[in-house]
């Protein structure tokens, strides 16, 4: 992936603006969503079942094909859908980057052995690797984050050995080793700091991207178990009812669009501000 | 920025309005005008049919298919009746062991070869054969000297014998009550001995050829299948239609786009429009509904626990809101108080249990189970399916009872069922073969059904006792149906089961499609069927 800038330094930051203004409005639903709405995600609300109700009155977004308040469901799901990209951002973050440290610090054998194994996971085609490991793995919160995690890495692991190969050649690196400072210490010390800013970018990528694959796979009914709402599974058990009531499918499909749009805006943002570092 | 904004109100606004449901292909429902012959009905299916080959044929869309194209000695009339078929009468002996038919003499195959009894025991020998695999063939093992004839040691099936032309008798080794539903069976459907050696047991699914109202005239897989009235057909006047046509790789949401367009005259309703089509004036007089002798169950493993007490299992019962599952099926059907289905025969009133939370918990509490448990629940993984368990999901949380749901494909489901000590909770329907008590409870209730279709392992000595007394009894013997209905209400009170639902079949239908009914217990027969235009 190359990563690329757009353009100038103001533009960068108001695009940097924009999508912190919009995951922080997503992330402040998350949190407050109990205080956002009065039902239970997982309750069916209506007393009589007569077909997905419209939206308005006490139902803003209106009631799902269960008869559960679908604003509700839409607030908890963002818990999900945050905590899924979250979680799985950090599994790649550790995983790539510990690996990218070490392969590029010490070089020769290990390098290569690890890129090996980099190129390994590469080349296996990731969502069906990623069906594989969601139907052995037992359903729960935490299967989905760990299957993204562990498939994601990569892309950390390849851009920190890249940085870490011309950092190691720095003038302070070399000062440390001469010092007879211990491999860890000049790792976790002078290197990491210098990869930092690279990884932040990426995991602001890696997040939007995690959210895609979450929003996928639970679509494909191998997300999180149900009831437990989530956007990805809330478009794929409403989509035969787009004509009759199109809302049970916008109001997840706009989300997923939008926390993606905000974490890549916040991506693209940090890349220039990187860059003229 | 400006152009961004009228983007997004538009989007909030198309995302606001539901797409109106469009009208039905217009055109007088009914009228008073007498049947009229001609046209072509058109039909649209997702896959080919498995077979036309009525001895493999086990599914509804094969067997809609094989009941234009062949016949049986004796059929069902629109209900559960046994009605004459290529037999024109017949006589059971005292003892039930010894069946008579005497066979009509107007009936020809479509290839103009006359229908005789030697064409019947043929066609059920050829049925029998290990060679063919037919699932229907274990309905005939009761035929004297069929296992012989299995195991290759006889030449023929003794107990079937073709006294005269007209004349075929079976003789069977133990009195089997249902022998004459077994032979309504399209399993038991005369197949032309003359097409089937000449083009061998396997080509003859593509070559089928019976005494049916129709014949196989075009069938370009993966396409379309075309049949075409057969003007040898035994009963004057029928068919009405000229043809039948079906149009293959219609999905269900296909076929009702095609119907809304007129170029369809026979859809089944998506379920997501349900709900606006049985509210629509226009649709009304179009619409065919029936209910079907099928029960929707919850299904407890007896041998599990928790569900190895029976105060869990009632609490489990009293636990679930089957009116909010009526709801979600859009009305469609009918709430499920007990095993056997209201238009079963023998079918009688039985108690059942209320909707009641409230005692519900009590019973947990009776159990020790007063804090609830965590249990899992097995489902068909198809959206529809998964939305009466998460009601069911919502009900057991009520009383404290965490349920996890597992969605699997469907031969996967019922794979795992069967094996002991592996689902405890799972969602599973099932559909009569004939219409006798024994059809549910025998087979789903009965310790000795416990590796085949006992999915809740359940057994009652008593209860199977009672299976036992009823099952040799003539099906016109009162005490049968008691017998049957004693062993029910033992069952509801050891409850393995949450009845749910008996759901209806539905069907919307061209307004110039006459005449069109639903079956309790088969496919819809097409050979009354015609085109008003």
């Amino acid at each position: 992936m190359a990563l690329t800038g757009l353009g100038s330094a103001r533009r960068s930051r108001r695009f940097l603006a924009a999508g912190v203004v919009l995951v922080g409005a997503l992330t402040l639903v998350a949190l407050a969503a109990p205080w956002l709405t009065a039902y239970d995600p997982d309750a069916i609300v209506v007393a009589v079942y007569r077909g997905p109700l419209g939206p308005g009155g006490a139902h803003p977004l209106g009631t799902d094909t269960l008869g559960r308040d679908v604003w509700a469901r839409l607030a908890y799901g963002a818990r999900t859908s945050l905590f899924v990209g979250a979680l799985a951002m950090a599994i790649s973050l550790l995983i790539g980057t510990a690996v990218g440290l070490v392969a590029g610090y010490f070089g020769g054998l290990v390098d290569a052995a690890l890129m090996w194994v980099v190129d390994l996971v590469l080349t296996m085609p990731s969502l069906l690797l990623l069906i594989v490991l969601a139907t052995i793995l037992p359903p729960s919160i935490l299967t989905i984050p760990l299957v993204i995690g562990i498939i994601g890495w990569t892309t950390f692991a390849r851009t920190v050995r890249g940085e870490v190969l011309t950092l190691r050649e720095r003038d302070y690196v070399q000062a440390a080793r001469a010092l007879g400072a211990a491999n860890a210490r000049i790792i976790v010390r002078h290197l990491l700091p210098g990869v930092l800013p690279g990884v932040v970018v990426l995991a602001a990528l890696g997040m939007s991207g995690a959210i895609v694959v979450d929003a996928g796979l639970s679509y494909l009914g191998l997300g999180v178990p149900l009831p437990t709402p989530s956007w990805g599974r809330m478009v794929s058990d409403s989509q035969t009812y787009i004509a009759v009531a199109p809302w049970l499918v916008f109001a997840p499909g706009l989300s997923i669009a939008l926390a993606v749009v905000g974490f890549n805006l916040i991506g693209h943002g940090l890349i220039d501000l990187v860059e003229r570092r | 920025m400006r152009r961004l904004a009228w983007l997004l109100a538009l989007g909030a606004l198309a995302a606001a309005c539901a797409v109106p449901l469009d009208p039905p292909p217009s055109g007088a429902p009914a009228g008073d005008e007498p049947p009229r012959s001609g046209g072509v009905l058109r039909l649209g299916d997702a896959e080919d049919p498995r077979y036309l080959d009525p001895a493999r044929g086990y599914d509804v869309v094969s067997w809609s298919f094989e009941q234009m194209l062949f016949n049986t000695l004796v059929e069902y009339d629109q209900g559960t009746n046994i009605v004459p078929g290529l037999a024109e009468t017949w006589t059971t002996s005292p003892d039930g062991r010894h069946l008579s038919f005497r066979l009509r003499h107007d009936v020809v195959f479509s290839t103009g070869r006359p229908f005789t009894a030697a064409d019947v025991k043929f066609s059920l020998e050829r049925l029998l054969k290990p060679s063919i695999h037919s699932q229907g063939a274990e309905f005939f093992h009761g035929l004297e000297g069929a296992t012989d004839y299995i195991a290759g040691a006889a030449k023929e099936v003794r107990g079937i014998r073709v006294p005269a032309p007209d004349r075929v008798e079976f003789d069977l080794i133990g009195i089997d009550p249902l022998f004459l539903h077994k032979l309504a069976m399209p399993f038991a459907a005369v197949v032309d001995r003359e097409a089937v050696e000449r083009f061998g047991d396997d080509d003859f699914n593509a070559h089928p050829v019976g005494t049916g109202a129709f014949v196989l005239q075009e069938w370009v897989y993966g396409q379309r299948l075309r049949l075409a009235r057969n003007p040898r057909y035994f009963r004057a006047g029928r068919p009405y239609l000229d043809a039948v046509e079906a149009t293959i790789g219609v999905s269900p949401q296909l076929a009702w786009l095609k119907y809304q367009r007129g170029e369809l005259d026979v859809a089944t309703i998506p379920p997501a429009e349900y709900h606006r089509v049985l509210a629509d004036p226009r649709y009304r007089p179009l619409l065919i509904s029936r209910t079907t002798l099928r029960t929707n169950y919850l299904g407890l493993n007896c041998e599990v626990a928790p569900f190895d007490r029976v105060a869990v299992r009632q609490a489990m019962n009293l636990a679930i809101n089957k009116q909010r599952l009526l709801e979600l099926a859009d009305g469609q059907g009918a709430i499920a108080n007990s095993i056997l289905p209201p238009d079963m025969p023998g079918a009688g009133p039985v108690a059942g249990y209320p909707h009641d939370p409230e005692a519900a918990r009590l019973k947990l509490g009776e159990a020790g189970l007063a804090d609830g448990f965590e249990t899992t629940l097995w489902a068909y993984r198809d959206p529809e399916a998964l939305r009466p368990a998460q009601s069911i999901q919502e009900d057991l949380h009520l009383i404290g009872v965490t349920v996890n749901l597992k969605p699997v494909d469907f031969p996967a489901l019922i794979e795992a069922v069967r094996h002991p000590g592996t689902v405890s909770l799972f969602l599973l329907g099932w559909e009569a073969d004939f219409p006798d008590p024994s059809n549910f409870l025998t087979v789903l209730l009965h310790s000795r059904s416990r590796d085949t279709n006992n999915n809740t392992f359940y057994a009652n000595p008593e209860v199977d006792h009672l299976l036992d007394e009823a099952e040799p009894l003539l099906v016109d013997d009162p005490r049968r149906f008691r017998l049957f209905h004693e062993a029910e209400v033992l069952v509801m009170r050891d409850a393995p089961w949450v009845p749910l639902l008996h759901p209806a079949g539905s069907a919307v239908r061209h307004p110039r499609v006459r005449d069109l009914e639903l079956h309790p217990l088969r496919p819809s027969r097409v050979e009354g069927v015609w085109l008003a235009w």
